[in-house]
């Protein structure tokens, strides 16, 4: 199936955007006002929603022509595109999204032509796929990892560097009794928030280019 | 418009292609698909956490009724979506570089195509198909994808080293320590805010 490559799904979604002459601003223009309010740390409403690894969303205003002898053609209507790089099964991933965040969905898909809410999640998640494109080729660099273990793996890496550093040429018992405790705090701690930037480090000074 | 978010760049291209030659595109893909050593390339250059490729034939575009004009357009188009690391001057360049030849037989069927090398036209070529990103999420902007299969690895590591250490003396635990040591050394660098780089 070219849409998956291991555990990781790529969802290429291109929606019509409504085009009324009468609407002022533009829907496109309403669309890519939204978007640039919206936050993209852990307050973003893919970080809210579970299973999503990377997401984009484009309005693509038309092809592009690459000068003659090409043919100058253009598209009809402009596409909101949403290009998401998610875990496992569509329909879980697209009804987590309408669940968590109705709307953020609605504010920005409201704007495009036969767009039926969320409110029915049905209707919403088969609107979802009339708009998907099957993708031909699909590459991840880590394809067998879901988001909450990546985020876990980036913790874990973090506090072994301070551990590593912090315990050296320390005698065996007393290493492996604080190894012991240090595996145990760090395996109650909760898995980071997607989308945040992880503890703020002392910057570290005396590098050879200063 | 946000083409970059923390670590990670959003790059996305459209170029047209005659019908016919959307055969040959697509037996090329098929090909790369189910001969994974063919990936091997794209695997090492290790700057990209995901990449994707979508042919739209020229009927296709998505089409929803209820007052929408469908779209029927002369050429078949190609997508193309890539999530990397680093700068744009470096990604293009390295493409250019090290999947010179396949870049080559991927998008030589696009209009216009210059070949990747020499680099200057190709991101000329690049520069006027690509289309800016209005807004942009990922779950780990602190992390490249070198920080990705370096973190999973020294989790791995470090469950073997928890299973052993439970029931194992302190001597035994001390040489199995020094090995995991040994083992994820090179899979400590630090994540977090990426350099600024003009």
């Amino acid at each position: 199936m070219p849409n998956q490559n291991g555990s990781v799904f790529g969802l290429t979604i291109l929606s019509p955007i409504i085009d009324d002459e009468k609407a002022t601003p533009s829907h496109d223009l309403q669309i890519r006002k939204y978007l640039a309010t919206l936050p993209t740390g852990p307050e973003s409403p893919f970080a809210q929603a579970p299973g999503t690894h990377l997401a984009r969303l484009v309005v693509m205003d038309d092809v592009v022509f690459v000068g003659y002898p090409a043919i100058e053609e253009h598209l009809q209507s402009k596409y909101l595109v949403f290009e998401t790089n998610c875990d496992a099964d569509l329909d879980e991933y697209l009804s987590g999204l309408a669940k968590a965040v109705p709307d953020h969905l609605d504010a920005i898909w409201s704007h495009c032509v036969g767009y039926p809410g969320v409110a029915n999640s049905g209707a919403f998640i088969e609107y979802m796929k009339a708009c998907q494109l099957e993708t031909t080729l699909f590459f991840a660099a880590v394809n067998d990892k879901s988001v909450p273990v990546t985020l876990r793996a980036l913790q874990t890496q973090r506090a072994v560097t301070d551990f590593i550093a912090d315990h050296q040429g320390m005698e065996p018992a007393r290493l492996q009794k604080e190894f012991l405790e240090f595996v145990g705090k760090l395996e109650s701690e909760p898995v980071p928030k997607p989308g945040t930037m992880g503890p703020q480090r002392a910057l570290k000074t005396g590098g050879r280019n200063e | 418009m946000s083409n970059i978010n923390g670590k990670v760049y959003a790059m996305n291209a459209i170029t047209p292609m005659k019908p016919w030659k959307t055969l040959v595109v697509k037996a090329f893909f098929l090909l790369l698909r189910l001969v994974k050593p063919l990936q091997k390339d794209l695997i090492n250059l290790s700057f990209i956490e995901f990449a994707r490729w979508v042919v739209i034939p020229r009927s296709r575009f998505p089409y929803v009724g209820q007052g929408q004009v469908k779209d029927e357009m002369k050429y078949d188009y190609l997508l193309f979506f890539s999530n990397f690391n680093g700068t744009w001057n470096q990604y293009i360049d390295a493409f250019a570089d090290v999947l010179g030849s396949k870049l080559n037989l991927i998008w030589r069927w696009s209009e216009k195509f210059p070949g990747s090398n020499p680099v200057t036209g190709f991101k000329e070529y690049i520069a006027r198909v690509q289309f800016d990103t209005d807004y942009y999420f990922t779950a780990y902007p602190q992390a490249t994808a070198n920080d990705l299969k370096s973190a999973h690895i020294v989790q791995a590591s470090l469950d073997d080293l928890v299973q052993r250490a439970r029931s194992c003396s302190p001597a035994e635990f001390s040489t199995a320590y020094l090995n995991f040591v040994i083992q994820v050394q090179g899979h400590l660098g630090e994540t977090g805010e990426a350099p600024i780089v003009f």
